[in-house]
């Protein structure tokens, strides 16, 4: 079977800067992690694959088709991408009537769609609230319902939990490997292989525009278990969560920030940590977490030095 | 070997792309700017030049001898056209800068071009707003005037004199909405604030304008008002209405300006117009 998605000794530059250097690559159905730490060449990778970008060299075709140049590919391709591209002024029921109506759905249908994008992703409840009313977690979930409004067979997902707190988290996880399961072809990049690992077993890792390795995340995590995890939570009672999580025997240190409202933790076991935090959430109301990309830099420079 | 549970299924071959894409586009953006009451009020003002001139015939026709010192001719029509310049300018500023500069400063561009549509139906739907909203106050005014004026003296608009008044205003309607709208737009892509783009706008225009003018008047070079995008729109329109010129530039001149002056904006518009921003 042709994979949905594939690279052909695919490179793209930006004046002398090389992005992404000679890649070729498939990708199958279900859920791919596209893993590396920032400025890796992830967001190139996936706006070759969304024709957002042209390859300097090489081809990526999506269902067989080039993917540069084929706009018609759209009815089958969802992107989310990593920033915010809203249109504050309309509520979240008319972005995504709008972007249907781009799509080439009449009315009743996009009705129709609208309801099911936005129940699936959640905000049913926000359908008539103004975009720019919408906080971090809801404006991440309405992304991703634009995304998959018109049932794409392929989705292209640029740092979904990005900022998200750890319920919303939780959330698109789940919405992710549903995608999968259904036999969807999902590509979803992050920098924090936890995330990516709570997903999907099947990772691509990317570093310095190359492909250093792809297969089970499960060799990459023991890799980074070798190392102690960084995570930062922001929180309403930001102390409260700090002595709740100091006996844990897995928190090798933790920090407040100067302001009061981030506690950034060392640990040697992210599994642990991660499996109390939806408890925590709700506990000590965190709104907010990420993990600082010098951990996943860490470890790809772990790798890179091993080869 | 995973194993899915095949739930999705696509039960529609949609792949084709629609002729009348770029609409959506068009329409929203139409929904937002005609949203502002100001805009409105603006759009509003733009047809009272049109009473001013169907006073102007309804006169003319009461009364002969007024006729006479004032007549109802292809200058009338042309005069009529420089007033609505004004307004379209003032539209195109209000309506258009943001048009582009706002998209790219949002990153709404790759919203859109993430859909299936292309480039061009971005451009084509973003340059029909503009259009739109410039022939709202040429064309439909103009036709109406027209229409008006033939019913107060139609012994004198139905003349073979003046049999090419109509032809005139459309053209004349097409090519000031579409100078104006090419060249608001580049400037809106441009930018990605809409603010600036309508500074720059206002001042591309009046800077050549007054440039025009201290050459052709202070040092009597009066082929300087090719620099003009006015000028040049005043000289076609006198060669379409069929009025008598002392203008020292040729009408095809001018028009060869301004056909450059829209490649020129087509072109800035294509190499800023993409989803992705290329830092080299």
């Amino acid at each position: 079977m042709t994979a949905p998605l594939r690279y052909e000794r695919v490179s793209r530059w930006y004046g002398p800067v090389i992005a992404l250097n000679d890649v070729t690559t498939s990708i199958q159905p279900g859920v791919t992690g596209l893993l590396g730490p920032n400025g890796a060449g992830k967001s190139t990778f996936l706006k070759l694959a969304a024709g957002q970008l042209a390859p300097s060299q090489g081809t990526v075709q999506v269902f067989g088709t080039r993917a540069w140049g084929s706009p018609q590919l759209f009815h089958r391709v969802g992107l989310c991408p990593e920033t915010d591209a809203f249109w504050e002024h309309l509520t979240g029921e008319q972005f995504l009537d709008v972007l249907l109506r781009l799509t080439g759905y009449e009315e009743g249908e996009r009705r129709i769609r609208t309801g099911q994008a936005l129940e699936t992703v959640g905000l049913t409840a926000a359908a008539s609230r103004k975009l720019g009313g919408y906080s971090k977690g809801m404006r991440q979930r309405i992304r991703i319902a634009q995304a998959l409004a018109h049932d794409p067979q392929l989705l292209l997902l640029d740092e979904p939990l990005t900022g998200m707190d750890p319920l919303n988290r939780r959330r698109v996880i789940d919405l992710v490997k549903r995608f999968g399961r259904e036999g969807r072809t999902v590509l979803v990049s992050s920098h924090i292989l936890h995330e990516v690992e709570a997903m999907t077993r099947r990772v691509l890792l990317i570093h310095n525009g190359r492909i250093l390795a792809e297969g089970e995340v499960r060799e990459i995590r023991d890799l980074l278990d070798e190392h102690p995890h960084t995570v930062s939570l922001r929180a309403r009672n930001v102390r409260r969560l700090g002595q709740a999580l100091v006996g844990a025997d897995h928190l090798l240190s933790a920090r407040f920030s100067s302001d009061g409202e981030w506690l950034t933790v060392q640990t040697a076991r992210p599994d642990d940590l991660y499996g109390a935090l939806p408890e925590l959430a709700i506990e000590c109301g965190v709104s907010e977490m990420f993990s600082p990309d010098e951990d996943l830099a860490s470890v790809f420079q772990y790798l890179v030095g091993r080869k | 070997m995973p194993v899915y549970d095949q739930s999705y299924r696509r039960y529609e071959a949609r792949g084709a792309l629609r002729r009348t894409r770029f609409w959506p586009i068009t329409r929203e953006a139409l929904r937002l700017i005609l949203s502002k009451r100001t805009f409105l009020l603006l759009l509003l003002a733009a047809w009272v030049p049109l009473l001013g001139h169907v006073a102007y015939v309804y006169v003319t026709t009461q009364y002969p001898e007024v006729g006479r010192v004032a007549p109802v001719d292809g200058a009338l029509f042309a005069r009529f056209f420089e007033f609505q310049k004004y307004f379209v300018i003032l539209l195109t500023i209000f309506g258009g800068a943001g048009l582009v500069a706002d998209d790219l400063r949002t990153g709404a561009i790759l919203v859109y071009l993430s859909r299936p549509l292309t480039r061009r139906d971005y451009v084509i739907g973003k340059l029909s707003v503009l259009m739109a909203l410039d022939l709202s106050v040429t064309l439909v005014p103009g036709l109406l005037f027209y229409a008006v004026a033939v019913a107060l003296a139609p012994d004198t608009l139905l003349s073979a004199e003046l049999a090419r008044v109509p032809f005139a205003l459309i053209g004349q309607a097409l090519l000031v909405s579409a100078t104006y709208s090419l060249v608001g737009l580049a400037l809106s892509a441009l930018s990605r604030s809409a603010r600036v783009a309508g500074l720059a706008l206002f001042g591309l225009l009046t800077g050549l304008e007054l440039v025009r003018l201290v050459l052709t008047e202070a040092f009597d070079l009066p082929l300087a008002a090719l620099l003009s995008l006015q000028a040049n729109l005043s000289r076609v329109a006198e060669a379409l209405f069929g009025v008598e010129s002392g203008a020292a530039v040729s009408w095809w001149a001018a028009l060869l300006v301004l056909v450059a002056a829209g490649a020129a904006a087509l072109a800035a518009i294509r190499s800023r117009v993409r989803a992705v921003e290329i830092v080299s």
